[in-house]
């Protein structure tokens, strides 16, 4: 056996031939692909580093802050407030507006039908790697995020203050104050800012309406799940959270 | 000591292990990523601007290592748990005051879960706001944002098992909002449930769902998801100066 491994000569490990020679910009020949480096040993650093970091800081969190645990479920016995878990207190937030048709199954199908169609409204391969595309889509992003506080922060108060459904009660049908009207303003509210930037004197382009579309959408999530969490008390009225009446703390829910 | 690591590098059962030699020059390197189930989800060689914590963030490595946190220390859980409506919550609090660490096992389990579903939704803001949805990475995107809602339904599912008032009332709050689907609302509710309102049928459900089936479709999701990042060419910020030279090239 030892002969026969001697008869050949060492392995090189890699072979080369040449098989065409092509015309282009950049060859290989030794150096790499500019601007690049060995992905090892830096990327499993890097990723040690995230997943170690992160792990302690579970760890440390959970040795500071313990996990709730109320009294055995009792059906008859309602919490007040009884809340879902904080990612659907945005949706929650929502059936205090309008109907929960339209609340809980036609607006969280339409944002998640937006999303899923973002790539193929904007197709186009320009600004891709970039943090919001160029100092305009920067801009752009700013005034929306800000607009959206705003006006959602405004609708949720203002309806929370003169709600339709009790307003006109008797004069209008449940359909115009419950779905109608709430949706109309919900869907104003959400197009506003896309048709003020599309009608710009500068013009836009798909990308742009789909960073204030997405800014807008991910904006109304963040203050309607901040409102549902963080600000609605006992009875589902709103409070504010450091004056929760009851001792209720939002934070023990979670 | 210098021989020493020559006799292991050369030993049979290292050689056995590793198909490649020490990673200290290029073609090592190279062959270390490619011979290496984990480190193949990798290119050899990576962009500078593609590893910048301010491009990612790492904002999808930390939810993945949440999902591999959430699937250890959810089978530890598993040890002490039992999904009846009469035991369960009992199983809880034997945990946390009798099982050595019991309590920081479920507090890493609790917050390891609301971290997952706080990153990823970061997660999906980078992706958008970077742009890195742009072809190829349309398909990429889609499979994200159904992680995401799969994300959704193991926290959700997960939020009912300890079988307390807060479990309760927020899985019937929750629950509800599906019964006002106008076609198929009740049924929905019902398939979700196995039953009018949430007892034991819900609970077994909710708790198969939990450790079962949502974890696999994330499994799946989750290797398919970082097997289209390294085939569309790895993080999107890879692109941006390529483009630029080839136009200078012209």
């Amino acid at each position: 056996m030892a002969n026969k491994e001697q008869s050949f000569t060492k392995p090189s490990g890699k072979t080369y031939s040449l098989v065409e020679i092509v015309k282009a910009p950049t060859t290989m020949v030794d150096k790499g692909p500019d601007n690049t480096i060995f992905a090892f040993p830096i990327v499993a650093i890097l990723e040690l580093i995230i997943a170690l970091g992160s792990t302690l800081f579970l760890v440390l969190f959970s040795l500071l802050k313990d996990a709730p645990l109320e009294e055995l479920a009792n059906p008859l016995i309602t919490t007040d407030p009884a809340k879902a878990p904080w990612y659907f207190m945005g949706l929650q937030e929502m059936l205090e507006h309008m109907h929960p048709t339209l609340a809980g199954i036609i607006l969280p199908v339409l944002a998640v039908g937006f999303l899923i169609s973002i790539p193929y409204i904007d197709y186009s391969r320009e600004g891709a790697g970039v943090w919001f595309t160029s100092k305009r889509g920067k801009r752009i992003v700013g005034w929306t995020a800000l607009y959206t506080t705003i006006v959602m922060s405004g609708f949720v108060l203002l309806d929370n203050a003169f709600p339709p459904r009790e307003l006109f009660r008797d004069v209008l049908p449940n359909l115009v104050t419950q779905s109608i009207l709430p949706g109309g303003v919900m869907a104003l509210l959400v197009i506003l800012p896309a048709i003020v930037l599309w009608k710009s004197k500068e013009g836009s382009n798909p990308r742009e309406i789909m960073l204030v579309l997405f800014t807008v959408l991910f904006f109304t999530a963040v203050v309607l799940t901040l409102t549902g969490f963080l600000f609605r008390g006992p009875g589902f009225e709103l409070f504010l959270p450091w004056a929760m009446p009851g001792g209720y703390n939002p934070f023990d829910g979670l | 000591m210098k021989k020493l690591k020559e006799f292991i590098l050369n030993s049979r059962p290292w050689k056995s292990f590793f198909r490649h030699g020490w990673p200290d020059n290029p073609l090592d390197r190279s062959l270390i990523m490619t011979t290496n189930i984990f480190f193949h989800l990798h290119p050899v060689r990576v962009n500078k601007k593609s590893i910048k914590a301010s491009y990612s963030m790492g904002l999808g490595i930390i939810t993945t290592v949440m999902y591999i946190l959430l699937s250890l220390t959810g089978i530890m859980l598993m040890f002490y748990y039992v999904p009846s409506v009469e035991t369960a919550y009992f199983d809880i609090v034997t945990l946390q005051t009798k099982v050595p660490f019991g309590q920081l096992l479920r507090n890493m389990h609790r917050w390891g879960a609301h971290m997952m579903v706080l990153t990823a939704i970061l997660h999906m803001a980078r992706v958008f706001y970077t742009g890195a949805y742009k072809p190829p990475r349309e398909f990429n995107w889609v499979i994200g944002v159904i992680l995401l809602i799969m994300t959704f339904v193991g926290s959700f599912t997960g939020y009912l098992l300890p079988w307390d008032q807060l479990a309760f009332w927020a899985i019937t709050v929750g629950t509800s909002v599906a019964a006002y689907e106008p076609l198929m609302g009740k049924t929905i509710q019902k398939l979700l449930l196995g039953g009018p309102e949430v007892g034991q049928a819900a609970l077994t459900r909710f708790y198969a769902l939990h450790i079962m089936v949502v974890p696999a479709v994330l499994f799946l999701l989750i290797a398919l998801h970082i097997w289209r990042v390294r085939k569309d060419g790895g993080l999107a910020a890879n692109e941006v100066k390529d483009e630029v030279e080839a136009e200078d090239g012209k």
